[in-house]
């Protein structure tokens, strides 16, 4: 069953405080295959692991239904860095 | 081929149902495979002999293509690949043409006594949760920084354990790894015991740090170097 591309947002910013959000669909449209940049000062003090099973948790429903997600994510200054670097 | 007793072409998920149950402390070997795979002329060989071998062995041959749910049912993502039970318990799996794992494996689980020295370190049939776990905290710590993959890292059977490997080659971090396809308890105790989904994981001085991606975020942001540098 393929995911709304609006659902995964709106699911996103109602449990986090976003900075920044970007969200493809990397199955060309299909809906089951996401990648998500996540920036949040709601990461600042959270090691990567913990980030990413908040994510998984809050995306529990939506991750079970779909063939693939990967998931980056920043701290404000975290990611203003990481634009510097220019990747 | 001779007509073989405890030999079987399986046709329908009933009939492999039925033919498990008909007694379950008996070990059975699955072999899955396909007529246009190579290897699989060869392993069907191996197969034969090891039914001719132990009489006590039940082998279902499955043709992945025509089995669907079976095969999926055992998350079979190649063939040829062979499926150790006692029952409906997985005691076994071994992922390709490998003819002396699969040997060591049948003698390992068709032995009455417990062996002295298979070629693979076979994990105990009877354990308790607690043994379980006690073992795998032993093998998440058998050295600083352990991968637990598919496969090995000279030959990773999935395209992520590959990437993980790499990752850790690139980073130049010494390493060792589990092959979670060669022991199933593990594999699923592990996912409960570090409350991951996935496959591979990575554990530094006998703690779970993440999956591929996590690392890989990791050692973009820092964050690995820390957890690795520190004695």
């Amino acid at each position: 069953m393929a995911i709304d591309l609006q659902v995964l947002d709106q699911t996103i910013r109602s449990s986090f405080p976003v900075s920044h959000l970007e969200i493809e669909d990397q199955s060309s449209g299909c809906g089951e295959n996401y990648a998500i940049v996540l920036v949040s000062e709601a990461f600042e003090g959270k090691t990567t692991l913990a980030r990413h099973r908040w994510i998984n948790e809050v995306l529990k429903n939506e991750i079970s239904q779909m063939h693939a997600f990967s998931q980056k994510t920043f701290t404000p200054k975290q990611y203003a860095a990481y634009l510097a670097k220019g990747s | 081929m001779d007509h073989l007793a405890n030999l079987y072409q399986i046709d329908s998920p009933d009939q492999f149902r039925d033919l498990l149950n008909q007694d379950l402390n008996r070990v059975s070997l699955i072999n899955f495979w396909a007529p246009w795979a190579e290897p699989c002329k060869q392993m069907n060989q191996v197969v034969s002999e090891l039914a001719k071998k132990y009489q006590q062995l039940l082998v279902l041959q499955v043709e992945a293509e025509d089995q669907p749910d079976i095969t999926e049912s055992f998350d079979i993502e190649a063939v040829p690949s062979f499926i150790v039970l006692r029952g409906h318990a997985l005691l076994a799996r071994i992922s390709g043409a490998d003819a002396p794992a699969l040997t060591s494996a049948i003698a390992t689980y068709t032995r009455p006594t417990p062996s002295a020295a298979p070629s693979v370190v076979s994990p105990p049939v009877e354990e308790t949760q607690e043994e379980l776990e006690r073992r795998m905290r032993e093998i998440m710590a058998q050295s600083k920084v352990v991968l637990f993959m598919k496969g090995e890292p000279s030959r990773p059977r999935c395209g992520f354990s590959s990437r993980a490997v790499a990752l850790l080659e690139r980073e130049n971090v010494k390493f060792t790894h589990f092959d979670i396809l060669s022991d199933e308890k593990v594999r699923q105790g592990l996912k409960k015991l570090n409350n991951w989904p996935t496959f591979p994981q990575f554990t530094v001085n006998g703690e779970f740090i993440g999956g591929l991606d996590v690392v890989t975020e990791m050692v973009e942001n820092g964050e690995f170097a820390e957890v690795v540098g520190a004695a």
